[in-house]
């Protein structure tokens, strides 16, 4: 056989047992006034994003990013969880041209629907299984927030190295601290005993200056001291009487030598 | 004169100097002489008591002979061998008359200094007496205008009113070298002289006069920018909260620990009593006024 034919005889088959396809009867439901089946339609479109996106969140390599894709989807099945309530009373409602199995098959539906969100995995450890009945507010308890307790898990593996920089850190900033307190110290002395240094200068320049002056009338009086000392010697060795002192002295000496040859 | 026996020579110098029938004036001259070549040989030998006697008639012998300043000088040696003798009257009023000496020469420095040493001999013995030397020589000082050299003194004189537990005297005396500090432009002393007056207010548990005081000295700008300011508030507070652990942290600083000793000896002495009874007093104190602000 030819392709052209397999490809007909396939289309053929197909429509032959289109009834039975369920992903296109939904399809087929979706367009139709039935609120219960568009709803649950929606529903669980909602609910295989949200499993792929799971797979994608545990493909991940960087937490960061994991996180957020978690965050998301704890978010989006918190909102499918409130859809749910919704879709179980359009259940109960009869609508025209449905069977009684088909009701009852609704409702088995609606009630599996939360064990297939919740099984959706967002990173939690323990997802609490909710065993009561499903009341207005029970959907609200639900809703987790980011910084839940139960979320630590995975955080505490990634703060485990950081907390050890973070110690370090603290530790060095401690130990600077104290050469710092020990430094401000050392300089609190050494400005106490600038200050009385110069305090002692200042009690000193007066002093010098007096030192100045009467150095200054010493060293006058001095001076006019040796100027006269200076005259009086002149006069005591003037030329005359040196020379007669010199001769005097070669005439005793003569007289010395006389006696003692 | 070869003569070496100190006594002969002290005999010899009362005999020029006594008068009598055959001497009409005295010899003063030669006397002096005598007498401190005797004083020196006394000291020499140790023999305090005659030396100290031979130093003060050569004084009177330099006075005669209208010499003030050596006979000053002889009155210095002759206190200071009452002061080893333990004759703490002469002593003080050796080193008076020294002073007054010394001011007829007309120079005061030397005459402060006399009293200053005379009060330092005296401050074990005499306390009262040497603090009234003390101040005696920073009047002085201050009279002539030199009050930087007057700021030892004070400090000595606050140590003596410390040590005879007179503690209001003691502050009185550092806020006078605050405010000879002042004159002088001296800022550091200034302030630390006015840190170490309220402490030894609050050591002697006066709060209020502590408090005065801090209000009185922030008037001065010199002592309000300075560390010791802040010091002082802080531990003001701290007593006003009644902070035990506060004050202690305080009185540790090197702000306090730049004082003077004794200053400091009292500041780690500080929460003295009860601080508690403080805290409340300051409180109601406080509350009053509030009220008053409340109301307006």
């Amino acid at each position: 056989m030819s392709v052209i034919d397999i490809l007909t005889r396939v289309d053929a088959i197909c429509n032959k047992y289109d009834r039975y396809d369920v992903e296109k009867q939904k399809d087929l439901n979706v367009s139709g006034d039935d609120a219960f089946a568009r709803l649950y339609a929606s529903v669980d479109s909602d609910i295989e994003a949200a499993l792929q996106k799971a797979e994608l969140a545990s493909k991940e390599k960087s937490k960061a990013s994991a996180v957020a894709i978690n965050a998301e989807l704890r978010r989006t099945k918190a909102r499918l969880l409130e859809e749910v309530p919704k879709l179980q009373r359009l259940a109960i409602k009869k609508v025209k041209g449905l069977s009684t199995e088909e009701l009852a098959a609704r409702n088995d539906l609606v009630l599996a629907l939360p064990d297939r969100i919740q099984a959706i995995p967002d990173g939690t450890a323990a997802a609490p299984k909710q065993t009561g009945g499903w009341g207005g507010s029970a959907p609200r308890a639900e809703i987790k927030f980011d910084s839940d307790g139960q979320f630590d898990n995975e955080y505490f593996q990634e703060t485990e190295t950081s907390s050890q920089f973070r110690q370090e850190y603290e530790m060095r900033k401690m130990k600077q601290d104290q050469g710092l307190d020990m430094i401000s110290d050392g300089l609190d002395t050494l400005k106490n005993m600038a200050h009385d240094m110069n305090e002692e200068m200042d009690r000193q320049v007066p002093l010098m200056d007096e030192i100045d002056t009467k150095v200054d009338r010493a060293t006058a009086d001095l001076k006019n001291t040796n100027v006269r000392l200076k005259d009086t010697v002149n006069q005591l060795r003037s030329s005359r009487n040196f020379c007669i002192d010199i001769i005097l002295l070669i005439i005793i000496l003569g007289i010395a030598a006389y006696l003692y040859k | 004169m070869p003569i070496s026996d100190p006594d002969k020579l002290i005999s010899k110098a009362d005999k020029l100097t006594k008068l009598s029938l055959t001497r009409w004036s005295a010899d003063w001259r030669n006397a002096t002489l005598l007498y401190e070549e005797a004083a020196n040989l006394f000291r020499v030998a140790k023999k305090n008591e005659k030396a100290k006697e031979a130093f003060e008639k050569a004084s009177k012998g330099q006075e005669m002979l209208s010499s003030p300043w050596d006979a000053a000088k002889h009155m210095e040696s002759a206190a200071a061998l009452a002061k080893e003798l333990g004759y703490w009257n002469e002593v003080t009023d050796f080193y008076r008359r020294a002073s007054e000496l010394y001011m007829e020469c007309g120079r005061p420095q030397p005459a402060s200094d006399a009293l200053a040493k005379g009060a330092s001999a005296l401050e074990d013995a005499m306390p009262e007496a040497a603090v009234q030397l003390y101040n005696d020589a920073s009047a002085i000082l201050e009279e002539d205008g030199k009050e930087q050299m007057a700021f030892d003194l004070y400090r000595a004189a606050t140590s003596v009113y410390i040590k005879l537990e007179k503690y209001s005297d003691a502050a009185s005396s550092l806020l006078q070298l605050g405010l000879a500090a002042d004159k002088c432009n001296a800022t550091n002393s200034q302030c630390k002289a006015y840190l170490g007056a309220i402490i030894i207010y609050l050591y002697a548990h006066d709060f209020k006069q502590a408090e005065k005081c801090y209000n009185d000295c922030s008037q001065v700008d010199a002592f309000l920018r300075s560390d010791q300011n802040r010091c002082a508030s802080k531990l003001l507070s701290a007593y006003t909260e009644g902070d035990i652990e506060e004050i202690k942290r305080v009185v540790q600083s090197s702000t306090v620990s730049n004082l003077d000793h004794v200053v400091i000896k009292l500041a780690r002495k500080l929460p003295t009593g009860d601080v508690s009874a403080l805290k409340t007093d300051a409180g109601k104190e406080e509350e009053e006024p509030l009220d008053e602000n409340d109301l307006t």
